[in-house]
């Protein structure tokens, strides 16, 4: 009888282990899926933290990032982040600081890829535009102030 | 229907800077419709990604800030010869996809 609960048992935490497992997995699978979490992220440490499962990255020199310096148009600001200086960059995000939901973009690298991102953002007034780079397992930004003379928000 | 997509590629000693042009809304569903009250629907791009022969190079995530009909440079490890090809889809389920081989 003992033998008979004691297999139970084991069995029983044998599937809660499998349970375990299927739900430990169950994230990185999600990964590949759109980042929900980081991109409704309200703040900028929310959404880095959403993304990269960090918000504390390091200034960097090292990241170009070209940005206007005045944004007549808001809504299509040319944004370019190279960080082809930099060796093993996996990553690249580009927030704007005072959007509703600061996470514009997110690009990933494989082994066949540079890190350099060119793209046109919406801003919808003058804020900080940041680039964060994940390079080696460590998070680097650079930012840079783009003051807009017409929202951007409207489209 | 799907999403339209111009892209350029050059190659040059290795790399290549790849160049497209996507006609998209890019809706990000905060716009109020004045008329009637209620914000346009969410419709923008939320998955890019970027092959080079059949090789994922870069895998993008974007949100409804990029702007309308956007605009987007990388660039990736490749030779004249190459296939480059650009996935993409919104988060209505439309998709896009564009190649190009390299000279």
């Amino acid at each position: 009888m003992k033998r008979r609960s004691f297999l139970k048992s084991t069995l029983a935490t044998g599937a809660a282990v499998a349970a375990a497992n299927a739900g430990l997995l169950t994230p990185s699978t999600v990964l590949a899926d759109w980042n929900k979490k980081a991109f409704s992220a309200k703040s900028l440490d929310d959404a880095l933290n959403g993304a990269y499962g960090s918000a504390a990255a390091t200034a960097s020199g090292d990241i170009k990032l070209k940005a206007p310096a005045i944004a007549e148009n808001g809504a299509v600001t040319p944004i370019t982040v190279d960080a082809t200086g930099i060796s093993g960059v996996e990553s690249i995000a580009i927030l704007a600081s005072k959007n509703p939901m600061p996470l514009v973009c997110e690009y990933a690298f494989g082994a066949g890829a540079l890190g350099y991102v060119s793209t046109r953002i919406k801003m919808g007034q003058t804020m900080d535009v940041i680039a964060v780079v994940k390079a080696g397992g460590k998070l680097l930004k650079a930012q840079q102030e783009v003051k807009v003379t017409i929202g951007g928000c409207g489209g | 229907m799907s999403i339209n997509i111009r892209m350029r590629g050059k190659s040059k000693g290795g790399v290549a800077e790849v160049k497209a042009l996507i006609k998209h809304p890019m809706e990000s569903g905060a716009r109020m419709n004045k008329k009637t009250g209620k914000p346009y629907p969410a419709k923008f791009i939320d998955m890019v990604e970027i092959m080079v022969n059949d090789t994922k190079a870069v895998d993008a995530q974007w949100s409804g800030a990029v702007s309308a009909n956007p605009y987007m440079a990388v660039q990736v490890k490749a030779n004249a010869g190459d296939k480059i090809t650009i996935n993409l889809t919104d988060n209505t389920g439309e998709k896009g996809s564009e190649s190009l081989t390299l000279k």
